[in-house]
């Protein structure tokens, strides 16, 4: 018997056995369909979380505040000296006319606040937009900055950014923690399965030792029946999984959770590799309850 | 073809199944073992093809040194000889035709080959229209003959039964040791292990009987009333091989692939009888 013929000897067996116990592989597939959801369902949120970050840091700005009195020409000069690294995207010098008209169009009722001043309120400010970056790089830059006697105050985007990325590896972490938790159950839950099948096909077993069969025959069908019930249960939790996704879009388009944490599905390589898990555990539980004196 | 030399078995706690057991059963004979329950018959049946491994001596089958046999070949061993039991040991969730054709399908005989051989297999017994039964839905006698059928299908050079016939009627018994007959008569070894001493009265051959788990006998018997083995069959029409003949089996082309193939040849590299590891 070639080797093809043996794979499709066991997996034809192992669907027989499926289908005609069902009600106990169902048990092992429902099982790893759940670890492998709340798994998915925590790496849908943090490649998700991940790419707002991805995103935000693309998008991350530094406004440098000069002193009140610093004057157009000195503004310009700033604004040139600022974008002279190769990884400041733009450089938009503001001025504190400037500013002032845009707080008076950002919040109208709120304008009384910046008029009747003898000096302008607002400082000029230089708003640079940040492309590629090493953030030490930056960090030394934004020091040397906050060191000249023309600038009041540097702001920039990092310190959030960093609390979220924080957060993104928190939810990453409790994700893996969770899934692996899941997954072992997942697991010994195939385990128990194959070696009740085993058990129940104790007599089967013997009998097939008795007229010939290798190792390889008599655990060729249980290997392949794991391995069913993994890449099924891979499956049904992908599927759950792109259900939620779309249900979810369908009732709260807009809201925060559904933009962040779950904006984009999982690529066809993160499928592939949740039913590959699925089916990687359901072999590795029936390798692991078969061992020698288990049959 | 069969060869024990100096076999003991103890089991765990001292209990000595077999002690000292010596014999040698030529190719093409019809054995019959005997003695009391308990006298080790099961024992010594199931150290031919290895569920058993003796406490001490060797014990040669169609040349291979059984005892000293690795776990990897104990498969290709066991292709080589039939093996018919007193419950019948069928699997009830499968059809005679599945249970019939288990070793072809795993040696990955097409499905026309598969039903070939199974039909040539289960119209020896006389079973052919049955074969998309289940066990269950099967008489004791049919379920024993789908059994025999199932360890004919690679035509065995040895055939061995351990109480075929304990759970048949005598009518049904006798039907039962007619097949083992006709089988032998095409060439197949025959070790058939019984306590019925009436049967082996009737039949004659040559006995073995042990007592205690020791060879107490190994005589030739005429038979009183031995069985026709002319009536006809479903198979009427096909003519018998001499008694003992080999050709019956060698005239099938297809029965290679039940070897191991880098033991084709006996382990000793003799054709026939003892091989180097054996004792002398």
């Amino acid at each position: 018997m070639s080797f093809l013929q043996a794979l499709l000897y066991f997996f034809r067996e192992a669907l027989v056995n499926l289908l005609r116990s069902w009600k106990v592989g169902l048990l092992a597939v429902l099982t790893i369909t759940v670890s492998l959801l709340v798994g998915g369902a925590f790496l849908l949120m943090s490649r998700n979380l991940a790419a707002s970050v991805g995103q935000w840091q693309k998008e991350m700005r530094v406004v440098i505040y000069l002193r009140p009195d610093t004057g157009a020409d000195e503004l310009r000069r700033l604004a040139a000296e600022a974008g002279r690294p190769a990884w400041v995207a733009a450089v938009e010098p503001v001025t504190a006319e400037a500013a002032r008209d845009r707080f008076t169009e950002i919040f109208p009722t709120l304008s009384d606040l910046v008029e009747g001043w003898e000096d302008e309120p607002l400082p000029a400010s230089l708003e640079i937009r940040l492309g590629d970056f090493e953030p030490a790089t930056l960090e030394t830059w934004l020091a040397g900055w906050r060191r000249r006697p023309e600038v009041s105050m540097v702001d920039d985007d990092r310190e959030w950014l960093r609390q979220v990325a924080t957060a993104v590896a928190v939810v990453r972490g409790v994700g893996l923690a969770l899934g692996a938790g899941l997954l072992a159950a997942a697991i010994f839950t195939i385990m128990s399965v194959i070696r009740l099948t085993a058990y129940l096909h104790h007599e089967e077993i013997s009998i097939m030792r008795l007229v010939g069969a290798t190792e390889f025959y008599i655990r060729g069908p249980f290997y392949a029946e794991g391995l069913l019930q993994g890449l099924l249960g891979g499956g049904l939790a992908s599927a759950g999984l792109y259900g939620a996704y779309q249900l979810l879009h369908a009732r709260s388009p807009g809201s925060l959770f559904t933009t962040v944490l779950a904006g984009t599905f999982l690529s066809w390589r993160e499928i592939a590799f949740l039913i590959l898990l699925g089916g990687g555990a359901g072999l590795l539980g029936a390798v692991a309850s078969l061992r020698r004196e288990s049959l | 073809m069969i060869q024990f030399f100096h076999v003991s078995k103890l089991y765990p706690g001292g209990q000595a199944a077999l002690a000292d057991v010596t014999f040698d059963i030529p190719r093409g004979q019809f054995v019959f073992l005997t003695g009391a329950s308990g006298a080790g018959k099961t024992t010594l049946l199931r150290m031919i093809f290895r569920e058993e491994v003796p406490s001490d001596g060797q014990i040669v089958v169609n040349g291979r040194n059984v005892s000293s046999i690795p776990q990897s070949k104990i498969p290709y061993l066991r292709r080589t000889i039939g093996v018919v039991f007193q419950d019948f040991r069928l699997i009830p969730r499968k059809t005679v035709f599945e249970n019939v054709t288990y070793l072809p399908r795993i040696l990955g005989f097409d499905l026309k080959n598969q039903k070939r051989l199974a039909y040539q297999a289960l119209r020896r017994v006389g079973l052919a229209h049955r074969a998309n039964a289940f066990p269950p839905e099967l008489s004791g006698g049919e379920q024993q003959r789908v059994a025999i059928a199932r360890a004919l299908i690679n035509e065995p050079e040895i055939l061995i039964a351990d109480e075929p016939t304990g759970n048949l009627d005598p009518d049904l018994s006798r039907e039962i040791l007619r097949l083992f007959l006709e089988v032998n008569l095409r060439g197949t070894t025959v070790l058939l292990a019984t306590h019925d001493r009436d049967m082996i009265q009737r039949v004659g051959r040559r006995v073995l009987t042990l007592d205690h788990g020791r060879l107490a006998a190994d005589q030739m018997l005429e038979g009183t009333d031995p069985p026709d083995l002319t009536e006809t069959r479903e198979d009427e029409g096909e003519p018998r091989p001499e008694a003992g003949s080999q050709a019956a089996r060698d005239e099938d082309p297809e029965r290679e692939p039940w070897r191991e193939p880098e033991a084709a040849e006996p382990l000793a590299g003799r054709g026939d009888g003892a091989g180097e590891d054996a004792p002398p």
